[in-house]
């Protein structure tokens, strides 16, 4: 497996088209704690525009892996390019990255001592050095699209779930990135509350923003994906569209993970 | 949302839950009966004591040497035709009070609520019965009514102006230098050595000096010990282990004694300061160790959502660790800062004389030979009232920053 899987993947991102935005080549890290070797040579290339979905058990290294995309955790071999500029290992692009990159974490990780305005403008206003007034407009706009906007003046602590993790959108999105990841943003939900933010991910892709997300969301995926990898083991075993992959997977450690969730 | 889910209409409201007095000291204090022996035992022992303290201090104590010596105990032997410059600096602190409040409460609709009066009106006759001459009670009369004055005047200009809350914080900075030109002169002022400055006065001054220095520093050895750097984490951990290690009393006497030592010949720091600088770096290293009690508080997912906005990462820690970390462990650092202001008593030992070494020299007057109670009493008192402003205000903040609900 080991031998075969990336080999295939890795021809897929060898043809770099000069859309692809995320290019992950043989990428491989070993938590430093245990050494680990929790990602085992991952490929995988997502073209502008394009929305890929993230399947896999738990502890495969789903979020390891698109947490390499900002610089959150480093790793020791292989390359990963975002947006034409390499993430080199010793993280030394990392500020240029990370203001390409937005994140929505499955905990929301809202700061709780500023108000939803605040939370929106804090990053617009310190990093790309707009102006109050400005960040705030743009702030509002986004609050608005993503149905929040009579919030604004409450602290996240007075909002449901639902709703903090529309203002994590909205704060990713206020520095204006060009690419989005989505680190399981429903999983810490109520169903009831699912919806919602799922609805506001969907009209992202529908604008065309670059998304990877790691969900377990089949609906969500089957709809919206443009891809679908399975990741399990530290490997991508499998990356088809959502039709192929939900209807006829091929590989024994896809139907096994289908078989359990849907 | 549906019909079905809806209560009943007709829910009957809840009993009514206000209690007679009567019937709650029967309820907390009488029920069961086992209760109401031991409330009993109590209020009999706390009545004894209130009883014998209350006929002490009517027929026994000789109240008389709190005011024959109020000067003393408020600034000791600091020069009687400077005392201006103190009237002035009051003043000054109360002007920037009242400023701050407003500024604080400029959202508040009523300034002036009906708790706020009250207290404005207790404020007031301690002024008018504090034991100075009459003059000077007008004064701290007129003290009180800057504060007041000012706050309103704060209130509008923080409506109008956001920057003066920021104008307000550095002001009070500058203030910090100008009450040191006040009270020990040079430039234009007749110079007053730090020998003169003394009781109460002392006591507020390398209390507030030693908490305004040691509050910053206390937080960067925080921050150290959890550097990714070894040097710093190591020069932290060491620091902070040596000092808590060692009596304070042990501190305050190497900087009496060792600090000169360190120094270039002829160059001697001045006793106050030498205090202060033992008193500030015991403290930094009790408050790091608060602090970081804060920063492991705050969830690792804060931090990592901050730098996946872009923020570098001393703008991660100013911005949004910090602010939390602190919030979290207010009441530890105002602890701290109460334990400090007591341990300025420590300063008599090493002949500073603050309030207590002040008392100390009173006490030893022919003419007030053995009011010991009286005198300490006194001292005790003005302290409680520091200390318990401190802890009120700390509460008051904590609930300010309260954003949960
Ligand atoms: N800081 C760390 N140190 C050591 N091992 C870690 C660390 N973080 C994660 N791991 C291990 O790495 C593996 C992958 O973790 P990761 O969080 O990427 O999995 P995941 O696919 O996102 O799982 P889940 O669906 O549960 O979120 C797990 O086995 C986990 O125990
Ligand atoms: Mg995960």
């Amino acid at each position: 497996m080991t031998s075969q899987q990336p080999s295939t993947m890795s021809d897929q991102s060898a043809n770099t088209s000069p859309e692809a935005v995320i290019v992950a080549k043989d990428v491989h890290k070993w938590y430093a704690s245990n050494k680990f070797h929790v990602l085992r040579g991952v490929s995988l290339t997502v073209n502008k525009g394009e929305v890929v979905v993230v399947m896999g058990p738990s502890g495969s290294g789903k979020s390891t892996f698109i947490r390499t995309f900002n610089a959150l955790e480093d790793y020791q071999k292989g390359t990963i390019t975002i947006d034409g500029i390499e993430l080199s290992h010793d993280l030394k692009n990392i500020d240029a990255i990370r203001r390409e990159v937005g994140m929505v974490f499955q905990q929301f990780n809202l700061f709780p001592h500023l108000s939803v305005l605040q939370n929106v403008t804090l990053a617009p206003i310190w990093v790309r050095r707009k102006k109050k007034a400005e960040a705030e407009a743009i702030a509002m706009q986004l609050l608005e699209k993503v149905g929040i906007l009579e919030q604004a003046k409450k602290f996240p602590g007075q909002l449901s779930g639902g709703q903090q993790q529309r203002v994590a959108i909205a704060r990713a999105l206020a520095m204006q990135p060009k690419i989005m990841l989505f680190d399981e943003p429903t999983s810490a939900l109520d169903p009831e509350m699912v919806r919602e933010v799922l609805d506001t991910m969907r009209s992202l892709a529908k604008e065309g923003m670059t998304m990877v997300c790691v969900t377990h969301e089949v609906g969500f995926a089957r709809e919206v994906a443009d891809r679908v990898v399975l990741m399990a083991d530290g490997l991508l075993v499998e990356e088809a569209t959502p039709k192929e992959f939900f209807n006829n997977p091929q590989h024994e450690r896809s139907k096994q993970f289908l078989s359990q969730i849907l | 949302m549906t019909s079905l889910s809806s209560p009943p209409g007709d829910l009957a409201p809840p009993p009514e839950m206000r209690d007679t007095p009567l019937n709650w000291i029967k309820n907390n204090l009488f029920t069961p009966w086992y209760n109401g022996l031991i409330t009993v035992v109590i209020a009999l022992i706390l009545g004894y004591f209130f009883y014998t303290f209350l006929t002490w201090s009517f027929t026994e104590a000789k109240w008389d040497v709190i005011p024959r010596n109020i000067q003393l105990f408020n600034v000791g032997r600091y020069p009687r035709s400077q005392y201006w410059r103190l009237w002035v600096l009051l003043g000054l602190i109360c002007t920037l009070s009242g400023l701050s409040w407003g500024a604080i409460a400029r959202n508040v609709a009523k300034l002036y609520s009906r708790n706020i009066l009250i207290g404005i009106g207790c404020a007031v006759v301690v002024c008018l019965l504090f034991p100075v001459p009459l003059p000077n009670r007008l004064l701290l009369v007129g003290m009180t009514g800057l504060v007041v004055g000012f706050s309103w005047v704060g209130q509008q200009a923080g409506r109008k102006n956001p920057k003066f809350g920021i104008w307000v914080s550095s002001t009070w900075l500058l203030l910090f230098f100008i009450a040191l030109w006040l009270i020990g002169g040079g430039l234009f002022l007749r110079p007053v050595s730090s020998n003169e400055w003394q009781g109460l006065m002392l006591t507020v001054l390398t209390a507030v000096v030693s908490i305004v220095i040691c509050f910053p520093l206390g937080v960067l050895l925080a921050l150290g010990r959890r550097s990714p750097l070894p040097i710093f984490k190591g020069l932290s951990i060491a620091y902070i282990e040596l000092v808590r290690g060692v009596p304070l009393i042990t501190l305050l006497f190497m900087g009496q004694v060792m600090i000169p030592l360190f120094l270039p010949d002829g160059m001697r720091p001045d006793r106050v300061i030498r205090a202060i600088v033992g008193l500030t770096l015991f403290s930094a290293a009790y408050l790091a160790e608060n602090v970081r009690g804060g920063l492991q508080a705050v969830p690792r997912g804060q931090a990592e959502a901050a730098s996946a906005l872009g923020l570098s990462t001393p703008l991660v820690v100013i911005l949004i660790v910090l602010p939390q970390a602190l919030k979290a462990v207010i009441p530890a650092i105002v602890g701290q800062f109460i334990s400090l202001f007591q341990d300025t008593t420590l300063l008599a030992i090493v002949g500073l004389v603050e309030l207590l070494g002040i008392s100390n020299s009173v006490l030893a007057n022919p003419q007030f030979l053995g009011r010991f109670s009286e005198v300490y009493l006194y001292n005790g008192l003005l302290f409680w009232v520091f200390c318990y402003a401190m802890s009120a205000s700390s509460r008051w903040v904590e609930k300010k920053v309260n954003t949960e609900h």
